[in-house]
């Protein structure tokens, strides 16, 4: 018997029992469908991520010191430790391309013209190598030693007059009254810049550290200190070497942070790409979390789709016996009821991909990702569908062919 | 016979075991002529299914041998049983057994798929069967469309459509009206005139005189075997019996 015909003949009976056959693949839909959600929302979620991050930031290496053993995220519990002679000996330091302090300045408000915004966090003491010249929509980056500034969109659409370029801002310090700035760019978007600042999009505006925070950290101390250090090499093959030199300089005796680390205080330092790593390690770990249950799921879908099929093949014993009567092979037999476990199989799979990527699509919008599809897990769920309906077919179908006519004809 | 036997069975005994062990067929001899037309009769329980499904490849007997067109078909593999049945056998059931989810076209068209013959080919073949069946307008009816007449005429083209050398049908005209019947026995005249073996179970005696003569069976053995003259030709019903022991 050709494929076409046991398609054909096999398709016939699917659509004999419409409800029955509908609630049958249903698991199977549910299934697929979860996964392709979850991995759509997790490789969504890495794009997200991963797209800031990505791309000419894998040469960066963050710094920070934070109490011992306690591990954390990318500037958890940092302590402010080190002094602008660290980062200006770490600009000279080998294979390091670039060094910049980054350290949050305590604000209150952003006042532009007579409007005032409350900004807590989001106003960002920094080198100008932080802000990359193309993440500048308008305008360029600001200048060290220059009272300058640049803004992000959503920051600068805070106010009921959005800023632009030229415009100034003031922010007010607690303790300090208010620091004028000019700005001179505005960020294509509001992403964050760095894992410091975490990737969501927030209102942030970013100043030179010089003079902005040390101008006001000498009002409060005679030792100003940074939370802490950004290091760029020129080449992410040369951020391993630029690491360690840092590392080397900043563990050192000659260096100022050196005197609060070794007690309690541990320094770590963490290249673009381990961040990346870990990141990546996190979402694999959610994704075969959410992988794994959604396998549950499939597991029931295919004992509802053995279950199904063995009914089936009990309830059509006569028709096997026609069959086989009128020269049906074990074979043909047993090909038609596979073909029927592997199309519900397959309209299951092809339904759950249907069903995920709305779902995927629907949880980034929710969660405000850009959707990226995992085209080859769409390629992977057809293929567990087909398999699905293959080993839960196995058995009824082998049943199936093993009837004996005269026994099937029989069959009341 | 001088011709060669398309069926021929020796000692064939059939004993199922339900506590006490019933002989279906308790020691059967019987050979069909190639081209011959035979009637089975006999009270009901007599083995006359029993006997069909061992000639039609069905079942096996449980002692004796089963000749089908030369082939021992008891030494044949699942496999060659089925392939013969395919070919060389077209089965009308008691109860017709046709697919219920299929129309009548495509139950007629069915032993064809096995075969592999083309789909357009397969609905051609189909057509003209039923409509020497006389219900060429009900191709397209499922079989709980059709009445038990209809149905029977389904079953009996599905069993000719792939002009089998041998035709068996256990109880063709049993649903049938008189005009019905003599039409499917018209059916199986051609059949017979175009040189396929016939066996027919019937318990109506003017179905059995059809054929060239009738094998009564009694208890799972022959009784006798009954020589009868053509239907038209002198003598018709007028038997010259011939005895055979069981
Ligand atoms: N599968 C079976 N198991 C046990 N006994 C069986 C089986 N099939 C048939 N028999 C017995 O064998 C005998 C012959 O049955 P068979 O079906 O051949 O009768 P029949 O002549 O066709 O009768 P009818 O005219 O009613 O169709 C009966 O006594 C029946 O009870
Ligand atoms: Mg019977």
């Amino acid at each position: 018997m050709r494929l076409r015909e046991s398609l054909r003949l096999s398709w016939r009976s699917i659509r004999g029992h419409k409800l029955r056959s509908t609630l049958t693949t249903l698991g199977v839909v549910i299934g697929i469908a979860a996964v392709i959600t979850f991995v759509t929302l997790g490789v969504s979620l890495e794009a997200g991520i991963l797209g800031d991050v990505d791309t000419g930031q894998t040469n960066r290496i963050y710094v920070w010191g934070s109490p011992a053993g306690e591990g954390g995220g990318p500037g958890e519990d940092a302590e402010l430790i080190f002094t602008q002679r660290d980062v200006t000996e770490l600009r000279n330091q080998s294979d390091v391309a670039a060094a910049y302090p980054w350290t949050p300045l305590p604000s209150e408000s952003l006042t532009h013209g007579n409007d005032t915004v409350p900004i807590r966090e989001g106003v960002i003491a920094t080198g100008t190598e932080y802000v990359e010249a193309d993440r500048v929509a308008d305008g360029r980056r600001f200048e060290e030693g220059e009272r300058e500034a640049v803004i992000n969109p959503a920051a600068a659409n805070r106010f009921e007059e959005n800023v632009s370029v030229g415009d100034t801002v003031a922010v007010a310090v607690p303790g300090a009254g208010e620091v004028n700035a000019t700005v001179v760019g505005v960020l294509e978007t509001s992403e964050g810049q760095g894992p410091f600042e975490g990737f969501g999009e927030d209102p942030r505006i970013y100043l030179p550290a010089d003079p902005y925070y040390l101008d006001l950290a000498s009002e409060a101390t005679d030792d100003p200190r940074y939370l802490s250090v950004v290091v760029e090499a020129d080449d992410p093959r040369d951020v391993d070497a630029a690491r360690d030199s840092a590392r080397a300089y900043l563990e050192s005796d000659a260096s100022d942070a050196g005197d609060y680390l070794g007690g309690d205080l541990e320094l770590t330092i963490q290249t673009g790409g381990e961040l990346l790593e870990q990141i990546q390690d996190i979402l694999d770990q959610v994704t075969a979390f959410v992988t794994g249950i959604a396998v549950i799921s499939l597991v029931v879908g295919a004992i509802g789709i053995a279950n199904i099929m063995l009914v089936s093949v009990t309830e059509r014993t006569r028709e096997i016996g026609v069959m086989k009567a009128v020269g049906a092979q074990n074979r043909d037999v047993l090909t038609l009821f596979l073909t029927e476990a592997v199309i519900l199989g397959v309209i299951g799979a092809v339904g759950g991909v249907a069903l995920g990527a709305v779902g995927g699509w629907a949880a980034a919008e929710y969660a405000d990702l850009p959707l990226t599809y995992p085209l080859e897990w769409f390629a992977i769920a057809v293929g567990v569908g087909i398999l699905v309906g293959v080993v839960s077919g196995l058995y009824p179908a082998w049943r199936a062919a093993r009837t004996d006519p005269i026994d099937a004809l029989r069959y009341e | 016979m001088a011709d060669d036997p398309a069926v021929s069975l020796t000692g064939v005994r059939k004993t199922y075991r339900v506590g006490e062990p019933v002989h279906a067929l308790d020691g059967v001899d019987l050979s069909l002529v190639d081209g011959s037309y035979t009637a089975v009769m006999g009270p009901s329980g007599s083995g006359k299914s029993t006997l069909m499904n061992l000639v039609g490849c069905l079942d096996a007997p449980t002692e004796g041998t089963v000749t089908v067109d030369g082939t021992d078909v008891t030494a044949l593999s699942d496999r060659e049983r089925t392939a013969l049945r395919g070919d060389e056998i077209g089965f009308v059931f008691q109860t017709f057994n046709l697919m219920p989810r299929l129309t009548a076209r495509e139950n007629v068209a069915l032993p064809l798929i096995f075969q592999g013959v083309d789909a357009a080919e397969r609905g051609e073949r189909a057509d003209a069967m039923l409509g020497r069946m006389g219900i060429g307008d009900r191709g397209d009816h499922r079989p709980n469309e059709l009445s038990g007449g209809q149905r029977q005429r389904v079953a009996i083209a599905r069993a000719l459509v792939t002009d089998p050398t041998l035709v068996l049908a256990d109880e063709p005209t049993g649903n049938l009206d008189t005009e019905t019947g003599a039409r499917i026995l018209d059916v199986f005249d051609e059949a017979h005139a175009a040189g396929n073996t016939i066996l027919v179970v019937t318990h109506e005696r003017h179905v059995a005189e059809r054929a060239d003569r009738i094998v009564h069976l009694l208890d799972g053995r022959i009784e006798r075997i009954e020589r009868v003259g053509r239907p038209g030709s002198a003598g018709a019903g007028g038997p010259a019996d011939d005895e055979v022991t069981g």
